[in-house]
């Protein structure tokens, strides 16, 4: 099967489930969160987990990738490969990446469940970017290398210098596959937020007997940022398609 | 005649494999000069050498000296400059993910040339250089990469010419070129070597002979030898190997 009609189905099997959630929940006409879901307790129905979560992920999603992006750049382009500094980094990066997203998962639960009621930005922040950054440095660190030489070539023999080459040729060549990587280490982040999720909500269940918990809304706003990851991708992929 | 390019003892090696074994010779202005050799001969390495894009192959060692208008070209510092003197054809065609128009403006825009009436002129003339202008002037905008291959080769060539090099190196050009688009070619680099030096690397020993002033015959690394084209493809070149190979005896 085509690629582009997997996407397409994925997407329109997620439109369906977050329009089915938002209609049951609407329709009972009752606020969709009973019991703090969210980190923040002020938040009191799904959309405002949503605005609440998406506010806090997406300054950190971005930035992160950005980041994650410039350090590949910079550690296959201008940094060279025999150098120890990069020996160092590079397997720094490997270690970070190859720790299971489970212990990162158990880290945040620390900070975010354990140590503090509502858990701080920072710390937030902190998982997040543990989680994303070696996984998207690693995957871009590949996009680059899978840049035929003979692109690199064709451009240095018209007289360009290295930042025109990478902004020209080599980013445009490799950034399909930098966005199908980021998109891997969303869902990375994700999975692990279901897996924070159901443990606060056992928390919440065990420590504090009585409470109602409504699952649905923190599934919508994964549900929305699966969602919102595939669009993403598929429209990438289809405004790229320089081959 | 005055001499281009002026190489002296040239030894390349790729790690234990040496490429070329010290070779000299001198490419004359404003001529075409033809280099013929079975594959493995150095002739993609000489002309990498030429424009110093062998810095970016890793493990490789280069002694002696390649000489542009007298000058040492490993001891000129803007070596971006050096490539814009230098067009480069490699054997297939490598699309760069601009459009049409932007493949062939991008080495003048790249060295500063920003008037947009000066762009559309050197880019349509460039593109009928190459005899591409009939068949993509309604689609400028059109991704380079979305051509075909004879089509993308041929684009090659046009970018080639953008920044009005001095010396045109062409690396097998028509491997994927129809043969009649080839001969519009061949017709164009007949009159354009009275802008510039050209090198042409080929397979095809016919094109050497009807196109080079002097052929060279390259073999495993080695200059067999140098000499009026005329000289090379007649009954009595200066080596039985030269012979045999341009009579397809070998190779």
């Amino acid at each position: 099967m085509k690629r582009s009609v997997l996407i397409y189905q994925s997407i329109a099997l997620i439109t369906l489930a977050v329009a089915f959630i938002l209609f049951w929940s609407f329709s009972k006409g009752t606020p969709f969160v009973e019991s703090g879901l969210t980190f923040d307790e002020t938040a009191a129905d799904s959309y405002s987990v949503l605005q609440e979560n998406l506010y806090r992920m997406v300054p950190i999603l971005l930035g992160s990738i950005f980041f994650s992006i410039a350090i590949a750049f910079y550690l296959e382009e201008w940094l060279a490969e025999t150098s120890w500094i990069y020996g160092i980094i590079a397997q720094q990066i490997t270690i970070l990446a190859s720790i299971p997203s489970l212990l990162y998962g158990l880290l945040g639960l620390y900070f975010f469940v354990l140590q503090s009621e509502k858990g701080s930005f920072f710390t937030h922040a902190l998982t997040f970017v543990l989680l994303v950054m070696p996984i998207t440095i690693q995957s871009t660190q590949k996009a680059i290398r899978g840049v035929d030489i003979s692109v690199r070539e064709a451009a240095f023999a018209l007289g360009a210098n290295r930042w025109r080459v990478v902004v020209d040729h080599v980013f445009p060549n490799a950034f399909p596959t930098i966005v199908a990587g980021i998109c891997t280490a969303i869902s990375r982040v994700l999975a692990i937020t279901a897996l924070i999720i159901i443990v606060y909500i056992w928390k919440e269940h065990t420590l504090q007997s009585g409470d109602t918990f409504n699952i649905p809304s923190s599934v919508i706003v994964l549900l929305s940022f699966a969602l919102l990851s595939s669009v993403i991708s598929s429209f990438l992929e289809k405004k790229t398609n320089l081959t | 005649m005055q001499n281009k390019i002026e190489i002296s003892n040239l030894k390349v090696r790729y790690g234990d494999i040496q490429a070329l074994n010290g070779i000299s010779f001198d490419v004359h202005e404003n001529e075409i000069l033809g280099i013929i050799g079975p594959a493995q001969s150095g002739k993609t390495t000489l002309l990498k050498v030429i424009n110093r894009t062998l810095e970016f192959t890793q493990d490789t060692t280069l002694e002696g000296s390649v000489k542009l208008d007298g000058v040492e070209i490993n001891s000129i510092g803007d070596v971006h400059g050096l490539r814009r003197r230098i067009g480069m054809v490699l054997p297939l065609p490598v699309g760069l993910p601009l459009s049409i128009y932007d493949n062939v403006a991008f080495a003048p825009r790249t060295a500063g040339l920003r008037n947009k009436a000066k762009l559309d002129e050197i880019v349509e003339r460039c593109l009928q250089q190459a005899a591409l202008w009939d068949e993509v002037k309604d689609r400028l905008d059109s991704l380079g990469t979305k051509l075909s291959g004879g089509q993308q080769q041929r684009l090659t060539i046009a970018r080639a010419l953008s920044h009005q090099p001095e010396i045109l190196c062409l690396d097998e050009f028509s491997i994927a070129v129809d043969p009649i688009t080839t001969m519009r070619i061949e017709d164009v680099l007949k009159t354009l070597k009275n802008e510039m030096t050209i090198l042409l690397v080929t397979n095809l020993v016919q094109q050497a002979k009807r196109l080079a002033n002097r052929t060279a015959f390259m073999l495993n690394g080695d200059l067999i030898e140098i000499d009026e084209t005329d000289v090379i493809f007649s009954d009595n070149p200066s080596s039985q190997s030269t012979y045999d190979y341009v009579n397809g005896n070998f190779g």
